[in-house]
């Protein structure tokens, strides 16, 4: 039987007349990496968020290692966010914060650890992400590509059961994105589970367990990238495909 | 005309008792009425902000009522009518430095919080989302987030009201609180000279504004995010000037 870290299970979500999720069911096995593709407004974000608890679904249930967070009360899902990492495109680092207090706070604050073991923890995922040096810049002195991986420490030192990746990539220069894709693909190697929105192709196709596909709120496909890529079943899958591909 | 300046009434105007005692009290009352002003107004702006609809209701009243209504009428009012419908403000504790600290603070309060609500929403939203994911609660997100990085947009404006702030405690001579401006007012009325009495009362206004605005440059300075931020010079000049120039 295969161990299902995370699973969605009819996901409804609609704001205001939009409904940008209609009916998602999707689960990721441990140390699973599922990349999603899809055009913008197809509700790959909005899945995302919903799986992490940030957004709450109009309907459907969330589950987290069979536990059903949908069912839990607000205070409670505070504690439970904590257990799911999430790297934002922006990447939303505390900008009141240096680099290694950005990592320290969730393990002060959340998992209320002295300030001393939160700071030996935090320089090891700095250093875990090649920014040791880095630890006393604040985030406005850094290139996207480091804040970004500051921002993957920050999720990583908490010892997240999964991590979801919103666009990681598409928010850095060209030259920038190499850096955090080879972050991103040491942490799969090391088995991390992992949902990743992105239009990386060829990441998609080196470290992806499976690719879906999104469009108008639902998931369109679903294969493993050999398969996804070389002979994708969905007339919607093939003409997405030539659009990023050229 | 100049020669009619007494230099003499001028010096001792500048280091008399009164003076300085009307001076320290000006300067007292403006900062326990800003500081209050600006507990008071935290948690109106939290209110304006809030997703209740009860919170925010409360919030706009408030700020109605302090806003539509001269100052000087909320003073006579704490001073005058407060004792008479409440009894606990007949006593012998409610000086004209109390009077005038309440009624300061509770209209000062709405303007802070006009000023403090813009200083949070200017706050990037994924800051908030960020902590959210975390697992951090509102509160935390609110005292380790957001608030330290509203603080730096709220100094400058801050600055402008304690200047607001300071000239209006002159208005609490009506209420026989005894500050700067009625120390010259004194002075001139025994000697009738204007000249001197009232000089040396504006450069008391002019020393305590200058210490303000080096006071203002430095918390800047702090509540700027670089590694370096000790070292550098602020980017900006001090944002006080002479901006604050609204009769209330």
């Amino acid at each position: 039987m295969a161990d299902v870290v995370l699973r969605a299970d009819g996901l409804h979500k609609r704001y205001g007349d939009l409904e940008v999720l209609k009916g998602v069911s999707f689960e990721v096995d441990r140390g699973q990496v599922k990349v999603v593709i899809g055009p913008s407004g197809s509700g790959k974000s909005t899945l995302l968020r919903c799986l992490a608890m940030l957004e709450p679904p109009d309907a459907g249930d969330v589950y987290l290692d069979s536990e059903q967070l949908t069912a839990l009360p607000e205070k409670a899902l505070a504690a439970h966010r904590s257990e799911v990492g999430m790297v934002f495109q922006r990447f939303n680092l505390f900008q009141n914060m240096s680099a290694l207090d950005n990592v320290m706070c969730g393990l002060v604050e959340v998992r209320k650890l002295p300030k001393k073991e939160a700071r030996a923890a935090a320089e090891q995922f700095l250093a875990r992400v090649g920014l040791a040096d880095k630890a006393h810049q604040y985030p406005d002195e850094l290139s996207g590509g480091q804040q970004q991986r500051v921002a993957i420490a920050r999720a990583l030192v908490m010892r997240p059961k999964a991590m979801l990746f919103d666009e990681p990539t598409s928010a850095l220069d060209v030259e920038l994105v190499r850096e955090v894709l080879d972050v991103m693909e040491s942490l799969a190697q090391e088995g991390m589970t992992m949902v990743v929105v992105s239009h990386e192709l060829r990441f998609a196709h080196h470290v992806a367990s499976s690719v879906l596909m999104m469009d108008e709120g639902r998931i369109v496909e679903e294969a493993p990238p050999d398969e996804f890529f070389s002979a994708p079943k969905e007339e919607r899958t093939r003409r997405f495909l030539s659009l990023v591909e050229s | 005309m100049l020669a009619s300046f007494d230099t003499h009434l001028f010096w001792t105007a500048l280091s008399s008792g009164p003076y300085w005692r009307g001076a320290l009290t000006a300067l007292e009352l403006t900062v326990v009425a800003l500081a209050t002003a600006i507990v008071i107004g935290f948690f109106v702006a939290l209110s304006a902000l809030s997703g209740r609809r009860s919170l925010r209701s409360g919030a706009w009243v408030y700020n109605w009522l302090f806003r539509a209504t001269p100052t000087l009428l909320q003073l006579y009012f704490i001073w005058y009518a407060l004792p008479q419908i409440w009894s606990g403000f007949a006593g012998s504790w409610f000086t004209p430095f109390a009077a005038a600290w309440i009624a300061l603070s509770f209209n000062e309060a709405a303007y802070m919080s006009e000023i403090i609500r813009a200083g949070l929403l200017s706050v990037d939203p994924g800051q908030e989302l960020a902590g959210r994911a975390l697992g951090m609660t509102r509160r935390q997100i609110l005292r380790k987030v957001i608030v330290p990085q509203a603080v730096r947009i709220v100094i400058p404006p801050t600055g402008n009201e304690f200047i607001t702030l300071l000239k209006l405690t002159s208005l609490a001579f009506v209420i026989s609180l005894h500050e700067l401006l009625t120390a010259g007012q004194e002075l001139s009325a025994a000697t009738f000279q204007y000249t001197e009495p009232l000089l040396a009362a504006l450069i008391y206004y002019l020393v305590i504004v200058s210490i303000l605005m080096l006071v203002q440059s430095r918390l800047e300075r702090r509540f700027t995010w670089t590694s370096g931020r000790r070292r550098r010079r602020p980017e900006a000049p001090p944002g006080v000037s002479a901006v604050a120039h609204d009769a209330r």
